[in-house]
């Protein structure tokens, strides 16, 4: 996170991490698609080659706070493909906050496995403890053959921690419920590390309140 | 601090951000883009980074400009008018006028929620107006009218309307030279940051493993020292113990009377159990150590049973003891070391054997099953998933254990009751090494028991992976 006095602005970073073609961009630009234009500003994407992410994609959300605050939500994805490590290590680096995107189909799972753990190691090698990093997971392409049921997820859901959400990121089902997760994780963990509500008078609830009610919308209508 | 980067101005990569427009936008291209709006609709440009900076000036010098600073009055009035727009950071497009009645647009450059500089449109006379402004001719008394008039003519004429029109198309314009300009300088810098990168994790690993290297050069050393130092010094001179005592059991020097041969035959069997228990020793510390090779195979778990029953056998048959072999048909094929399974499996069927009474039973079983690891329960939901595996069970209808005691039977040296090691020998390793081994397997191991009614143990070992 980044927080400028002078200016009242703090600056939040969160990253979609996940495996290839797990539909990590996808995800972001379902957002860029469904949040007005004042709030979202352009997708960036950086450098790809037949379709795949090889820097990463970047989109800026802007959100007014009260008292003049403003926040700025940076999102950005990795890339998937398993030669991109380096590049994926400094992409999470300063990350406040991190969406795993996984894929559905049962055929994926190793490949889950391997990215998750790949996550975990670069969040330790850029100094971020895996245990109490705002974490959520996302299934995604629910709509596919030859995926894991609901009811198998909600089972295995329980065992660990982290919220899991379940999305189709091409129709843009689940994406801005993934986001609000995310956003809410990992503001309330930014708050009682910086005491941002005694320092800006920003106050948790009311926050992101006001930011699940610009979005909320955008997900009902994507439904 | 790491988290907390306050913001020193510059580029932050970690963040994609600018703070200034000049540390993105290439200057030559922003003054063309002036200068062709200049040209296009008769306007002056001026562009301004966040901090005050100049970066592009398309513009004309007005006659009435020119005119009013033949004056000191007209001068220092439109100095004090035109620095108030210089000076002026609004966080909204606002219009500001000077003695002349012309106006200025000026307009924050906003990228990704942030001002990074502001765009000046005008000076300008906004159409509606019609009469030259009185405070115009009474800046300075030397001023004359008709001058005046005849310059502010040439001045350009804007209706409102069109003027924000034409700010609206600057600003579209100007946002997306900076998106352009960010994205090929964000490019460029995670090239060279990430082939950066991709050398350290080089470096780094490449210095990690010749570490590695010369500490397990070091370290087998001292293994291979510490091994041969041990069966040397200790087996040789037992070697010879149990040799000479064989040969006296055997009467080679002569014959023993009766508590002669009692005590021999102690000598012998003692040497026995030392010899077994350095050689459990052996096993433990090189388990204990991790270099104790595993070297997994694909192994039938059918097979693997019938070979280890048939051993215990003859054994079961002296007690009269029932060996029950029940294996489920169709079980995956485990991936283990043949030789460290069978020392599993023989170790728990020994036991079974020996503390079950004459003519109980002992049932030895194979089932599929399934595991799941991953226990921390961080992820659960993406590693905790169900694996193939097959349980092993060794059960027994002999003495049994309390249940208190269960959680220490794999802890070295332990024994349930200390004098069972008299009474039924052993050495006290045997379960501790079983459960290291069956760790190094990647299983697990499960007991249950109750006192008078035997002894389970199951040990379930995941399915073989395909591929290298």
């Amino acid at each position: 996170m980044q927080i400028d006095f002078k200016a009242r602005e703090i600056t939040v970073k969160l990253v979609y991490y996940g495996p290839a073609l797990s539909g990590k961009t996808t995800n972001l630009q379902a957002i860029h698609k469904l949040v007005a234009a004042d709030t979202a500003g352009r997708l960036m994407t950086l450098e790809t080659r037949d379709d795949r992410t090889l820097f990463f994609d970047l989109l800026p959300l802007t959100f007014a706070g009260s008292g003049g605050i403003q926040v700025r939500f940076k999102l950005f994805t990795v890339p998937g493909q398993v030669i991109h490590n380096a590049t994926r290590r400094l992409v999470l680096q300063g990350a406040d906050g991190t969406a795993f995107i996984a894929d559905s189909q049962i055929a994926e799972t190793r490949a889950n496995q391997q990215a998750f753990l790949n996550m975990q190691e670069n969040l330790k090698e850029n100094a971020i403890d895996p245990v109490t990093h705002p974490l959520v997971i996302q299934f995604n392409k629910r709509d596919l053959p030859g995926v894991r049921t609901d009811e198998e997820l909600d089972r295995l859901a329980q065992k660990g921690r982290e919220p899991v959400y379940k999305a189709v990121a091409l129709r843009g089902t689940g994406v801005i419920e993934t986001f609000l997760g995310l956003t809410d994780l990992t503001w309330r963990h930014l708050e009682a590390k910086h005491q941002l509500k005694e320092k800006f008078g920003l106050d948790p609830d009311v926050f992101l309140a006001d930011v699940r009610e610009r979005l909320g919308l955008c997900g009902e209508a994507a439904q | 601090m790491s988290d907390l980067a306050l913001k020193s101005g510059g580029l932050d990569l970690s963040l994609g951000d600018i703070v200034r427009l000049d540390e993105v936008v290439d200057r030559e291209a922003l003054r063309d883009v002036c200068r062709s709006f200049f040209e296009l609709f008769n306007l002056s440009v001026r562009v301004f980074s966040a901090d005050g900076t100049l970066l592009a000036d398309a513009h004309e010098e007005q006659s009435i400009h020119a005119y009013l600073r033949t004056t000191q009055g007209g001068e220092r009035a439109l100095r004090e008018d035109q620095d108030a727009v210089i000076r002026a950071t609004p966080s909204a497009p606002v219009q500001l006028g000077e003695i002349t009645g012309a106006v200025y647009d000026v307009v924050p450059i906003v990228y990704h929620g942030r001002r990074v500089g502001r765009f000046v449109l005008g000076p300008y006379l906004p159409a509606e107006m019609k009469e030259v402004p009185k405070a115009l001719l009474k800046a300075d008394p030397a001023l004359e009218p008709e001058k005046v008039r005849d310059a502010l003519a040439s001045m350009p004429r804007v209706r409102r309307a069109t003027a924000e029109r034409v700010a609206a198309h600057l600003r579209g314009i100007l946002d997306l030279l900076v998106f352009s300009s960010h994205r090929a300088h964000l490019t460029s810098e995670m090239h060279v940051a990430s082939v950066r990168e991709g050398y350290r994790e080089l470096a780094e690993k490449t210095s990690k493993l010749q570490a590695a290297y010369d500490r397990l050069k070091e370290l087998d050393q001292l293994k291979s020292n510490f091994l041969a130092t041990v069966s040397h010094e200790l087996r040789t001179p037992l070697t010879s113990i149990i040799g000479y005592s064989e040969m006296l059991e055997a009467g080679i020097a002569g014959d023993l009377n009766e508590e002669q041969f009692d005590f021999v035959r102690t000598i012998h069997t003692k040497g026995d159990q030392l010899l077994a228990l350095i050689t459990s020793l052996l096993d433990l510390s090189k388990l204990e150590q991790g270099v104790m090779r595993i070297e997994p195979e694909q192994l039938d778990p059918a097979e693997l049973v019938t070979d280890v029953a048939k051993t215990f056998e003859p054994a079961a048959r002296k007690k009269e003891i029932d060996l029950i072999v029940a294996v489920a048909p169709g079980l995956p094929r485990i991936g283990a070391d043949p030789v460290r399974v069978k020392q599993i499996l023989s170790n728990l069927v020994e036991n079974a054997v020996k503390f079950t009474p004459k003519g109980g039973h002992v049932v030895l079983a194979a089932n599929e099953a399934e595991m799941e690891d991953g226990a921390d329960g961080l992820g659960a939901v993406l590693l905790a998933l169900p694996r193939r595996a097959v349980a092993f069970a060794v059960r027994d209808s002999g003495i049994g254990m309390p249940s208190g005691e269960l959680s220490r039977i794999f802890d070295a040296f332990y024994q349930v009751d200390g004098s069972s090691t008299r009474e039924h020998g052993g050495t006290g390793l045997g379960l501790s090494i079983v459960k290291r081994l069956v760790d190094a397997h990647g299983g697990t191991i499960d007991v249950q028991s109750a006192l008078g009614e035997g002894t389970s143990f199951t040990v379930t070992l995941p399915e073989a992976e395909d591929g290298p």
